[in-house]
């Protein structure tokens, strides 16, 4: 008796246990490609001469100064590039590298055969727990930071998973980084709002991982948008050069709306967007050579009737297909993709948008998936249900991605030669050895009967993803940091946020 | 059929007609011949123009008309505003409103703010567009250039947003505040954020900013504040 009961807790403790991060999953499936060798020459000879004739602004002397100085032709902000500059700098990019996380287990592979899912990013609403929509806080961001910790499909922690609207302006940054460290192991991103911000950022990171580590491997990756279209702003330039020169990973990404900030077809986009994507990562390398940077792709469509923003539309799948494509052909790693919808809420119109634009992303071979789960209303919302009904599509396509085994084990002659015909194989060796992991369980959907169903309740996966969020936050704990790393990060910050309300500015 | 062959009600109709398939130049033709026929500034925007805009308007509306298309009719529209304008003044008609709009330091995000500058210009606005990343001088050079009775302001990130009150508060440190009428907008922006800044107004989209500036500038004749 004492033995079957300690089996039988044995069993329930397997149950409740938190799942591990399972590891990163690694592309054994071919990549769905819809360019021959002639439409990849067709694309790229189409951004070197958007490049070469149209040119693409920067809005920052120094950097224009880099480019002409490396023998490019400037006329006012504008740069014109020549394919020969842009592909000798874009070829000093690396293929893959490795991104640190506080848990050297949660270490990130950006690359190769490898793909890392991290949070929506940048959300000024939440859709809370009670179904409301309204300004994000910090606790929000700090909430967000918690449960991407505790899925073991999202390896990433990501950046400004929400904006908290509660802190000022000027001191958000400091305690995002903060959060991203005290609440989570997994590696996480910088801010990119200023200069200064981003060296607030790197400062922290040194703080953690130490500043000789960090120029190994980054700490940091960090997202610049081109302000498509052929157009880089201050801002972002500013914190590019700071994160170039502290070799921290930059993720260039042109964010075209086709038809509005890129021509209304997907071929003239992606031209554009290969040729902004190109010219940034050439300042990067001509910079810092070798630093890492992530060839980034965020295509979407725009209703040209009413002017509204879709999302998780069949041409932005196509157009990630072939941007993928081309940043494999210049062996750069890749992000697009994410769990994009325009719903406001996480309904059917959300389920099938999302599923929509996360299987291309992964048949498309993208190696960072930022947007993973959590992303709502066009990116203006993280949905906390959203973000877990996410999650749980995730631990699918974890499966999904590594296609079908087929060694002997898996070929399972021992179980057919056991199994009459008209019998069953619930009770199979083979069947012993696999049935707790043999499919994905998945835990939000239902698979009961509808009596059942009724009897249970009655919910819908929605309700079921607000409690599973609600019952994980109640149980988080904090994984264990070093006391004297916490206290320097924490007198950092003080320091910097006494210093910044001494500095002079607008708001 | 020459222009000149049509009766009056069939030009009203041709320029409607034009500015619907966003023909400019020949909306500028329409206008020209209707001022030359003797009909009044006033008569000429309100039977031709504005009509054929209000149209537009509703089939934009009604999703009949797609955005480019609506773009093409502003052009239009604003072509023949242009030729209209100057005489408007000289006859003392009320005017249809001056708009100055930007995006505020900081931002670049700039499609919503141009779309609402051309639902402006095809409502018969003049529309003053400062582009991107403007600091309050840009805003306050302006109102002083160009004496608008609105000016505009978008944000889309909440670390810009917070500028408009900045602006606002420029504003009223030279004195224009009470001369303008302050709109606001961006998808992060909410109409409790436009009260906290001060703003008089604040539309979730660019159909809506234009009806919010038009019942102004109807207030505005109304209540016989100067313009
Ligand atoms: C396109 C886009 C970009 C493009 C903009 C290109 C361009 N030329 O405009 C690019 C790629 C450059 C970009 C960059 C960034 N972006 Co952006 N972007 C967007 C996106 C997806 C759509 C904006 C858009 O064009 N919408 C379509 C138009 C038609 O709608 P609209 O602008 O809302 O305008 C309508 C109304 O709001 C209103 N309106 C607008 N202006 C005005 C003005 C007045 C007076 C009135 C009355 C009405 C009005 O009428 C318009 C027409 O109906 C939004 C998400 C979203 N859903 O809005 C994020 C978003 C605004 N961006 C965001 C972020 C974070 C950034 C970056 C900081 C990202 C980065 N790390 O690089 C940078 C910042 C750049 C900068 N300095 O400004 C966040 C901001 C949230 C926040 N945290 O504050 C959002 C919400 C997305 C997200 N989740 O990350 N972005």
């Amino acid at each position: 008796m004492t033995e079957l009961s300690e089996r039988r807790r044995e069993r329930r403790a397997r149950q409740v246990a938190p799942r591990q991060l399972a590891a990163q999953i690694s592309y054994t499936q071919p990549r769905h490609e819809l360019l021959d060798t002639n439409g990849i020459r067709r694309l790229h000879d189409a951004a070197m001469r958007v490049l070469r004739e149209f040119g693409v602004d920067f809005y920052d002397e120094e950097c224009r100064a880099i480019f002409a100085d490396h023998g490019a032709l400037v006329k006012g902000e504008t740069v014109f590039l020549d394919e020969e500059l842009v592909m000798r700098a874009v070829a000093r990019a690396p293929r893959q590298f490795t991104q640190l996380a506080r848990n050297p287990a949660h270490h990130v592979v950006i690359g190769a055969d490898k793909v890392t899912f991290a949070p929506v990013y940048g959300p000024p609403f939440v859709q809370d727990l009670d179904g409301v929509r309204r300004d994000a806080t910090l606790a929000d961001f700090q909430n967000f930071v918690k449960l991407a910790y505790l899925s073991p499909w999202m390896h990433h922690s990501g950046g400004t998973v929400v904006e908290p609207m509660d802190e000022p302006v000027a001191t958000r940054h400091l305690d995002m980084v903060l959060s991203h460290i005290l609440y989570s192991d997994k590696a996480f991103m910088g801010s990119v709002t200023s200069g200064p911000n981003a060296a607030d950022s790197v400062t922290m990171a040194e703080i953690v991982f130490g500043a000789a580590a960090i120029r190994e491997h980054p700490a940091l990756i960090s997202l610049i948008n081109v302000s498509s279209p052929r157009r880089y702003d201050d801002r972002m330039l500013a914190a590019l050069k700071v994160y170039a020169r502290a070799r921290q990973g930059l993720l260039i990404t042109p964010f075209i709306l086709t038809g509005a900030m890129g021509p209304a077809s997907i071929a003239g986009s992606l031209a554009q967007l290969i040729a902004e994507a190109l010219a940034g990562i050439a300042l990067v390398q001509l910079i810092e050579p070798g630093c890492p940077v992530i060839f980034g792709s965020f295509l979407s469509t725009m209703d040209l009737q009413s002017g509204a923003l879709t999302m998780g539309t069949p041409e932005a799948q196509l157009g990630l297909y072939c941007a993928a494509q081309m940043a494999r052909h210049y062996g750069l790693p890749f992000r697009s993709g994410g769990a994009f919808s325009s719903a406001k809420l996480p309904d059917a119109q959300a389920g099938y948008e999302s599923a929509l634009s996360m299987l291309p992303t992964l048949q498309a071979g993208t190696h960072f998936v930022l947007h993973a789960a959590g992303w709502l209303d066009n990116g203006l919302a993280a949905g906390y249900a959203k973000f877990m009904l996410d999650c749980e599509l995730l631990g699918m396509l974890h499966t999904w991605v590594k296609g079908v085994d087929l060694s002997d084990e898996a070929l399972a002659f021992d179980a057919m030669a056991e199994v009459p015909p008209g019998g069953h194989y619930l009770g199979t060796g083979h069947t012993m050895r696999h049935f707790r992991d043999a499919f994905y369980r998945a835990e939000l959907f239902d698979y009961t009967s509808s009596e059942q169903w009724e009897l249970n309740g009655a919910q819908d996966s929605y309700a079921r993803a607000s409690a599973k969020a609600r019952q994980l936050l109640a149980s988080y704990e904090p994984p264990p940091l070093d006391p004297a790393i916490a206290a320097n990060l924490h007198a950092f910050v003080a320091e910097r946020k006494a210093a910044i309300a001494r500095e002079p500015r607008d708001f | 059929m020459s222009l000149k062959e049509l009766s009056d009600d069939d030009l009203w109709l041709q320029m409607q007609d034009d500015l619907y398939d966003g023909q400019k130049d020949e909306v500028v033709e329409e206008t020209k011949e209707a001022l030359a026929r003797g009909h009044t500034p006033q008569q000429v925007l309100s039977e031709g123009l504005v009509a054929g805009m209000d149209i537009v308007g509703a089939d934009f509306r009604d999703g009949i008309l797609f955005v480019p298309e609506v773009l093409m009719s502003a052009n239009a529209m604003k072509a023949g505003m242009e030729i209209l304008r100057p005489l408007l003044v000289e006859t003392g008609a009320p005017r249809i409103g001056k708009m100055v709009i930007g995006t505020v330091k900081g931002d670049i995000h700039d499609i919503g703010k141009n779309l609402v500058a051309m639902m402006m210009e095809g409502a018969g606005f003049e529309v003053i567009n400062l582009g991107v990343n403007n600091d309050a001088q840009k805003f306050i050079d302006a109102i002083r250039e160009h004496q608008p009775e609105i000016i505009g302001m978008s944000a889309l990130l909440t670390t810009t947003m917070p500028y408009m009150k900045v602006v606002i508060q420029a504003l009223k440190d030279e004195g224009l505040r009470d001369d303008v009428y302050v709109m606001v907008g961006g998808a992060p922006v909410t109409e409790s954020f436009g009260q906290a800044v001060g703003a008089d107004a604040y539309a979730r989209d660019a159909a809506v900013a234009v009806e919010m500036a038009k019942a102004y500038m109807a207030r505005r004749r109304g209540e016989g504040v100067a313009a």
